[in-house]
């Protein structure tokens, strides 16, 4: 018998939320009130309830929540923002979109920046940390907060990998000046298309980037500033909300999927380390392995879906050229680049298919 | 103000309901989306959201409708003007010229582009003129975005010409102009590229945010792939950096449908645009503007003027019909160009429309009783 392992199953919540959502269609439908109403409203003081911040604010994207954060602080031509050169592209993109100049600090063992290379990094042109909560586990905040309040530093929270993680029982988003979340399909919470959720305890933030995402209105017939046109959809927020409501319980099924993961898998390959005081949700499942490459390829040949996130580290993206870091400037995140690999992960797993992932792998390691 | 108060579309639409000639049509657009929602049902099912299967159906059926070689979904238009701005290489320190009778998302474009607006005023068909363009030429000029304004193409040819002459980008703002045609060619013909809505408000609409750029240059549609996606050539391969802005998958799929039906859209608001122009032509304190016989324009607003405006909206809206005014104030004037140093009376025309326009609903759900209604009311307000 062939078993496949996919590495998502998008459409398999769906099939558990089917009649709530085709009702929010057809009812926002009907209204054709589709942007910037109540359900957005609705969906915004949930979501700022949930990760214990005064404000959420929702946008079209991720992305878009950094870009927003950087403006909002004034950020921009001349500064300096410090991030994770293991992170997705538009970590960085956001920065260089602001026309600040992006800069890299090595990661640790668990993903995340090193305070200390951070600080290593610090010029007097820095003007904002961006840790990436990477894989779902938050970044070492106390040490990132003290770094920051010591050089007069914005913070702001690459949290799309992370919501609902927490750290000291505190959730992610909450600790910078924003926090910024994707929506995105592939994300724990995640509306069906694109979006963005940014939280902030600044009102005078908040209200900036409702500005920002819509034109710098003030009302209809002012703008009081150019701004952009990124909001989060009626639909979406909709969607958002209804799963909102099931986060914790489908985080839970991430965390457990992963104990299952690191128990069986535990000196076999290198399991993720998880922090003191950190309760990740694990958006993604990362392994280590000198064989990478062999082990995913044998892996495809037994049905079980993985990634790589991500192969090329931002540094050495074509992108990247003109910032002129060499290969060797961040050993960390280069060796884990050529060893990591992301296993199946969806709260929709079944047991059996949770063992053949491990008993594949078990299997391959010993021939490796 | 609370926050929720700062969402002011919500108050928009409270205050528009209570109207029986609305220019908000989308119920009766979506009452039956039965078809619409089959798809989506399959959609979520196979988890394509973003740049999925109907995104690329809706590419290409767009780029046939629009007499386009590329189309590329967006996430609106504005980013539609924005990525097109950057993807011509407009930078810090360029000068890009425009309307200065617009929507915001225009100048927004161009300044989150990173380059100063330069306005030009209009002419009589409330477009851009060509003659203004070429007055404030510098050396610093490196595009000019001419707005479509109300669905009638812009001069392309003059505007082509000045650009051709001057080595500048032309991308048109067509967020108006979806089917509109003018000496037999459709918006982007003449361009770099052509930049729609598909806003609910738009003839061409989607249930949200959405955009779509159209172009015939195939280098340029490419960067422009790459610039909507993080610049990702493939999952693992950044080229440049870039943006995040996708038409959704949904949203493509909801384009699609009404695409069928555009045709009837586009008609339907000609026919009574043709109604309103013929029976209040020759109202004494109406002014309808000059029709291009060489134009098919859409009429995705239907705007007049009038010396006696404000009145005239008030007793409008007194007799049930949602008249609105696009827009009050010109771009010049508003608090966000303060930093560009233009004063009343630079622009004459542009502030003489402002101040005087207003817009009738001309939607495909209007009636003729409506349409009769509105007429009477008009002509008994200046009879008054």
């Amino acid at each position: 018998m062939t078993v496949t392992v996919p590495f998502v199953a998008i459409g398999k919540q769906y099939e558990e939320f089917r009649e709530e959502i085709l009702q929010v269609f057809d009812a926002i439908s009907k209204t054709g009130h589709h942007v910037l109403g109540p359900h957005l409203q609705r969906f915004e003081e949930a979501f700022a309830a949930y990760c214990g911040t005064r404000f959420a604010v929702g946008v079209g994207n991720g992305s878009d929540a950094l870009t927003y954060s950087l403006l909002a602080h004034g950020i921009g031509a001349g500064d300096e923002v410090i991030t994770a050169p293991n992170s997705f592209v538009a970590s960085a993109w956001t920065i260089a979109n602001v026309d600040a100049t992006l800069v890299f600090a090595d990661v640790g063992d668990d993903y995340n920046l090193d305070p200390e290379k951070v600080e290593a990094a610090i010029t007097p042109k820095t003007r904002a940390i961006m840790p990436v909560h990477l894989t779902g586990q938050i970044a070492d905040m106390a040490a990132m907060e003290d770094v920051a309040r010591r050089h007069n530093l914005i913070l702001i929270e690459d949290s799309a990998q992370a919501v609902g993680a927490t750290q000291n029982g505190q959730k992610a988003g909450s600790f910078g000046h924003t926090g910024c979340f994707s929506l995105h399909p592939l994300k724990n919470l995640h509306v069906h298309g694109d979006g963005g959720v940014l939280t902030t305890n600044n009102e005078e933030v908040a209200n900036k980037v409702r500005q920002l995402r819509n034109h710098g209105l003030i009302n209809r017939d002012e703008c009081e500033f150019w701004g952009y046109n990124s909001r989060l959809d009626e639909i979406q927020a909709a969607i958002a909300s209804i799963k909102l409501n099931h986060l914790d319980r489908l985080n839970n099924r991430h965390r457990q999927i992963a104990k299952r993961y690191g128990d069986a898998l535990s000196g076999v390959v290198r399991v993720p380390v998880v922090r003191d005081h950190n309760q990740p949700v694990f958006h993604r499942y990362i392994i280590r392995h000198e064989s990478r490459d062999e082990l995913a390829r044998q892996l495809v040949e037994r049905g079980v879906e993985t990634k790589v996130n991500y192969p090329i580290p931002l540094h050495r993206q074509q992108a990247a050229a003109g910032l002129d870091y060499k290969e060797g400037a961040f050993p960390v995140a280069e060796q884990q680049a050529r060893e990591i690999l992301s296993l199946p992960m969806h709260p929709y797993m079944t047991e059996d298919e949770i063992d053949h992932v491990i008993t594949s792998i078990k299997d391959i390691a010993t021939t490796l | 103000m609370t926050l929720s108060e700062k969402n002011f579309l919500i108050q928009q639409y409270r205050d528009t309901s209570r109207l029986s000639i609305n220019h908000n049509y989308l119920y009766d657009q979506f009452a039956d989306s039965e078809a619409i929602f089959d798809e989506i049902r399959e959609l979520v099912v196979r988890g394509d959201f973003t740049l999925g299967e109907a995104v690329r159906d809706f590419e290409a059926q767009f780029a046939e409708v629009s007499g386009a070689k590329h189309a590329i979904g967006v996430g609106s238009g504005t980013d539609a003007l924005f990525l097109s701005l950057k993807a011509k290489g407009i930078q810090d320190g360029d000068e890009v010229i425009t309307s200065p009778y617009t929507f915001y998302a225009t100048i927004g474009a161009i300044v989150t582009a990173g380059a100063k607006p330069v306005f030009a005023d209009i002419g009589a068909d409330y477009n851009i003129d060509p003659a203004e363009i070429e007055k404030v030429i510098t050396p610093k000029t490196k595009a000019i975005v001419p707005i479509h304004w109300s669905g009638l193409i812009c001069d392309m040819p003059a505007i082509g010409a000045i650009a051709e002459k001057y080595n500048l980008a032309i991308v048109e703002d067509a967020c108006h102009a979806i089917g509109a045609l003018r000496h037999g060619h459709s918006a982007g013909a003449f361009a770099d590229t052509a930049c729609y809505s598909m806003h609910p408000l738009k003839n061409l609409n989607v249930w949200g945010d959405g955009g779509v750029i159209v172009t015939n240059d195939d280098e340029l549609a490419r960067k422009l792939s790459l610039m909507r996606n993080h610049g990702l050539v493939n999952r693992d391969t950044c080229e440049m950096f870039a943006y995040n802005s996708r038409l959704d998958t949904l949203q493509a799929i909801v384009a699609k449908h009404l695409l069928k039906k555009i045709d009837h859209i586009t008609d339907s608001r000609i026919c009574n645009a043709a109604f309103f122009d013929r029976e209040l032509m020759d109202v004494d304190g109406i002014t309808v503007p000059p029709r291009a016989a060489d134009a098919k324009q859409v009429f995705h607003i239907y705007v007049l003027r009038s010396e006696r405006r404000d009145e005239l909206v008030k007793h409008l809206i007194d007799h049930d019909i949602d008249a609105k005014i696009h827009y009050p104030t010109p771009m010049h004037m508003q608090p966000a160009a303060a930093a560009f140093q233009y004063k009343k009376g630079d622009f004459p025309i542009a502030e003489a429309t402002c101040d005087s326009v207003f817009s009738l609903p001309v939607h495909e759900f209007i009636t003729d009783d409506q349409r009769q209604h509105v007429v009477a009311t008009i002509r008994e307000f200046f009879a008054a």
